[in-house]
Formats: C-alpha cells, sequence, structure tokens
C-alpha cells in the first residue's frame, strides 16, 4: 500500500532523513516511534507529498507520488502535527471544506460529511466554532478532515499529544476501529500506545531507521529475557550464594527489601535456559520459602532505548 | 478550487478583514466624494476614483497579507498542500476571492453614482470605463499582494512588502521619466479621461499574470527547500 524507497532528505549540509525504505501492507497499522527531532515528521511530510525527498521515491498504492501527486494524495488523509486547523469555520463548515479540496462528488458530499461527523462524534459541537473548541474536540475535528473523502491510507502525526487520559483511549480506540478499513501510519514517542494500538513498530532515529518489526517481535529480539524475579524469606541471606553456585546464572542483585522481611531478588541467566525449575528446586533444599516468582517482562519502551543507544554508538 | 474560493471568501466576512477593507474604502471614498465632487457641483463619478486608487494602495493588503502567510504560520498549509488540488489552483482560487471583495466594493460605489444621476447627468461611458481600469489596477495590486504574502509567514512583513513597492511604484516617475510605465498608479489615470489604452491594459493584466506565476512558483519551489 505504501512503499518507501530510498528517500533522503537534506537541508543544506545536515541530513534530516538517511536512505529510509520500508514498505507496509494494506490493513496494517503501523507506529512510527522516535525521539524528538528523529525525523518522523519529515518521513510523514514526505509521504503525504507535502516536501519533496532530496532522493528516493514514495509510492501510494502503486502511484508515484512525485510523479503523479494529484492522484496519489486522493489516497491519503492526513491529520498534521499540531492540528492545524481554521479557528473561524465551524466543525462541519471545516469537514465540508476539506471534503471539497479532496474532490468529494457534490451530490454526495452532505452525507459523506454528515457520515464522518457521526463516526467521529463531532454530533453535538458540529455548529461550534473551531477555535471555541476543547483540545479533544479539536483533534477529532482533525481527524474528520483527514477521514473525509474516503482515503486508503491514514497519516497521523502525533494523534494523542495534549489529551487527557480519557481522550486519549477514545482517540486511541477509533483509530483502532479505523484500521479496520484503513491501512494507518501514526507516530508517537508514547511506546505503550504503539505497543498497544500497532500491528508493526518502524523505529527512526537520527534519520536513520533502526529496526521494522512487529513490537512483540522488538522485544524478544532486543532484550535479554531470561531474567527472574524472586520474592523469598531468607533471614541467614543464604540465597545469593546458592543460586551463584547454579549452572547458568550471570548475575544475582538485590532489588528491593520488603517491609515484612521478605527480599525481591533478579537473577538473570545465559541466554535461552529457563532457570526457574532449578531455582525452586535448590531454594526448596535449603528451606527458604519461595513468595513469589516471575519472568521479567521485556517492554517495548526497554527495546527501544536499547536500539536508540545502539544506533547512538554507530 | 469552489471550495477554496468560498472559504477564502467567506472568512473575508467572518472576521473583520472585509468588513474594515470595505469600510476604510467607502469612508474615504465618501470624503473625496465631497471635496472632490460635491464642492465643485460637478458630475465627474470618475474623479472620485483617482483619489480611491491612492486609497487602495495603502489598504489592498489588509487584504492579501494574510492569504498565505497565515496559513504557513497555522500549519493549515499542510492541509491544502496535501490535498489533491493543485497549487495553481489554491492560487487562482485565493486571488479570485479578494477579487471578489473588490468587486463588492465596486459595486458599493454605484450608490454614489445614483445620487449623481439624481442631480444630473454622469459620464456612463467614462465612469464605465473608470470602472474597468480600477478593476485592472486592483487585480494587479491583489496578485502583488498575495505574491508577498507567499514570502514570509509574517502578514506584516507581508503588509510592509505590499505598501512598500507599491508606494515605490509610485513615486518612481518623479525621480526619472524613465519609470513613468511603471508606475500603476500612472497607468490607471488613463482610464480616467475614458480612455481605454490598450497598451496599459496589457500591462496591467501581464503585471497580475506574472505575479500569479511567481506565487505559484514560490510555493512550487518550498515543496523542496521546507
Amino acid at each position: 500500500m505504501i512503499e518507501v524507497k530510498n528517500i533522503t532528505k537534506k537541508y543544506g549540509n545536515t541530513i534530516a532523513l538517511d536512505d529510509v525504505s520500508f514498505k507496509i501492507e494494506e490493513g496494517e497499522i503501523v507506529g512510527l516511534l522516535g525521539p524528538n527531532g528523529a525525523g518522523k515528521s519529515t518521513t510523514m511530510n514526505i509521504i503525504t507529498g507535502y516536501i519533496e525527498p532530496t532522493e528516493g521515491e514514495v509510492f501510494i498504492d502503486g502511484i508515484n507520488m512525485l510523479k503523479n501527486p494529484k492522484k496519489a494524495k486522493r489516497n491519503i488523509g492526513y491529520m498534521p502535527e499540531g492540528v492545524p486547523l481554521y479557528g473561524d469555520l465551524t466543525a462541519k463548515e471545516f469537514v465540508t471544506y476539506m471534503a471539497g479540496i479532496k474532490k468529494v462528488e457534490k451530490k454526495s458530499l452532505k452525507e459523506k460529511v454528515n457520515n464522518i461527523i457521526e463516526q467521529t462524534g463531532l454530533k453535538d459541537v458540529q455548529n461550534k466554532l473551531i477555535r471555541n473548541l476543547s483540545r479533544g474536540y479539536k483533534q477529532r475535528v482533525s481527524m474528520a478532515g483527514a477521514l473525509v473523502g474516503e482515503p486508503k491510507v491514514l497519516i497521523l502525526d502525533e494523534p494523542t499529544v495534549g489529551l487527557d487520559p480519557k481522550q486519549i483511549t477514545e482517540i486511541r480506540s477509533l483509530i483502532k476501529k479505523l484500521g479496520k478499513d484503513h491501512t494507518v501510519i501514526l507516530s508517537s514517542h508514547i511506546l505503550s500506545e504503539v505497543s498497544q494500538i500497532c500491528d508493526k513498530v518502524i523505529i527512526i532515529n537520527k534519520g536513520k531507521l533502526i529496526a521494522i518489526d512487529t513490537p512483540s517481535n522488538l522485544e524478544n529480539k532486543t532484550l535479554n529475557n531470561n531474567s527472574i524475579y524472586v520474592t523469598v524469606e531468607d533471614a541467614n541471606n543464604k540465597l545469593v550464594k546458592i543460586v551463584e553456585g547454579i549452572e547458568n546464572v550471570k548475575e544475582v542483585k538485590l532489588v528491593t527489601e520488603n517491609e515484612d522481611g521478605t527480599k525481591q531478588y533478579l537473577i538473570s541467566g545465559n541466554d535461552g535456559k529457563d532457570l526457574r525449575k532449578v531455582i525452586f528446586a535448590s531454594l526448596a533444599k535449603e528451606n527458604i520459602t519461595i513468595f513469589e516468582m516471575k519472568k521479567s517482562d521485556a517492554t517495548l519502551e526497554e527495546a527501544f532505548m536499547k536500539l536508540i543507544d545502539e544506533g547512538g554508538e554507530e | 478550487m469552489w471550495a477554496v474560493i468560498k472559504k477564502e471568501f467567506k472568512s473575508y466576512f467572518l472576521s473583520p478583514v472585509g468588513y474594515v477593507f470595505i469600510g476604510l474604502f467607502l469612508l474615504m471614498f465618501s470624503i473625496f466624494f465631497y471635496t472632490d465632487v460635491v464642492e465643485y457641483g460637478s458630475t465627474n463619478f470618475e474623479y472620485i476614483f483617482y483619489s480611491g486608487a491612492t486609497v487602495l494602495t495603502f489598504i489592498v493588503p489588509i487584504l492579501t497579507m494574510r492569504l498565505f502567510a497565515e496559513e504557513r504560520k497555522t500549519g493549515t498549509e499542510q492541509l491544502l498542500m496535501t490535498s489533491p488540488l493543485s497549487i495553481t489552483s489554491a492560487v487562482l482560487a485565493k486571488f479570485i476571492a479578494a477579487l471578489f471583495v473588490i468587486i463588492i466594493t465596486e459595486l458599493c460605489t454605484l450608490m454614489y453614482f445614483g445620487i449623481l444621476c439624481f442631480f444630473g447627468i454622469p459620464d456612463i461611458a467614462t465612469s464605465l470605463i473608470t470602472l474597468l481600469g480600477f478593476l485592472l489596477l486592483a487585480m494587479s495590486y491583489i496578485s502583488f499582494g498575495m505574491l508577498a504574502s507567499s514570502l514570509t509567514e509574517n502578514q506584516i512583513i507581508a503588509g510592509i512588502i505590499t505598501i512598500g513597492f507599491f508606494v515605490l511604484s509610485w513615486f518612481l516617475p518623479n525621480f526619472s521619466g524613465v519609470f513613468t510605465s511603471f508606475s500603476l498608479i500612472n497607468l490607471f489615470s488613463k482610464f480616467v479621461y475614458g480612455q481605454i489604452d490598450i497598451a496599459d491594459t496589457v500591462t496591467f493584466i501581464s503585471f497580475t499574470v506574472m505575479c500569479i506565476l511567481l506565487t505559484i512558483m514560490v510555493l512550487q519551489r518550498r515543496k523542496s527547500v521546507r
């Protein structure tokens, strides 16, 4: 559905994007992730045809954005960063205007505008001036503007920034719903958001594409996911010695001492070996009571930080 | 394109801009109506426009300075430029919307013509030619103002560039006769005497087309440097 081929964007001597390529299939929800200034917005602006890359090509549904922008742009609904809107129009006037510039047929225009207003939950405020709407509603108006004209691809730049938690969940479920019949690219620096909504994650740092994969694959790939948290009652502090004696154990660390006298340790082992069985057996032998034992979950956050750091070292 | 014309035209009157422009023009026009026509007991409708053109020089930026500068500043430019609408259509639409406001202003001035008809017999042909000349002058002014607006995201700077250029073109002939044909107001003055000069008409139109083309080029070029 979207193909980005070797795009490079230079501003004078600064390189904003460096030879970035990726493909997004139809119906996927893809998260574009990266620290501030990594090139997320630049990538989105190039895909939408707002700016031209210095080198490289973009195809939307097989149509070259640089050679046939009018046709390619018809397939795109774009919600730019910071939700720019015309404050002196009402929500409905804005959506109608967007329908107009996206060349929605006059005959069905009214009906389509009404449908979208309904879909985005703007019915109650459709006749209010955009300038007087709350941030959450502005976001919805911008989303409605992107949705009108039945684009196949939705590109949302930081769709949940500046919203309160309730609005964030609402917008997220709206995006999920839209993902059923649209291909969606959204950028974000909130990782939990991306891991919740997206099928695929693209990580960009300093203008370079670092990784493209599913959120769970990224978590597994990048982390030595063989750490175990154990909470034990261990009055004589024998645990460290015992556990360090077990084969394949790399490190034992005390995490917390709880008020009830129990202690939590983090035990990390070599790759691929599940240590839980051995640890359980050896601790039981020494009469150390285990209150809790769990595998540590690698989070996308950690994966992200690791990838970004690795990228920085190059 | 129609959607943009409609929206632009509407926003002139949703904000005070349209009213301020028409109000200011008619206020000055009324004063000139008194000093140039009523005082002398003449029926020369066209004379008011001669003074009216100087007013236009200073108030056209009210209409044009926001056209692209505001969109760029608020980021709504992104909506316009990522829509399937071509840059050419967007530029033309904005030009036409501003021109509509001028046409409405001209229609408003017809009430003075009505008053003159009541008290005497004004020269209809000369008046129409003057109105045509005024429209041509306004077209050139708007197109330049739009070009200035596309160059910056600061409306005030766009306005100052516009007025600066107009004043310069107005007073250049005072320094050297070479510049006589460069003065847009000078070109207009012939229309006030009831002559349609082909050369002048062509100058106005080609100046307008040039400014519109330059605006399109500025916006097109920004795609790659932005």
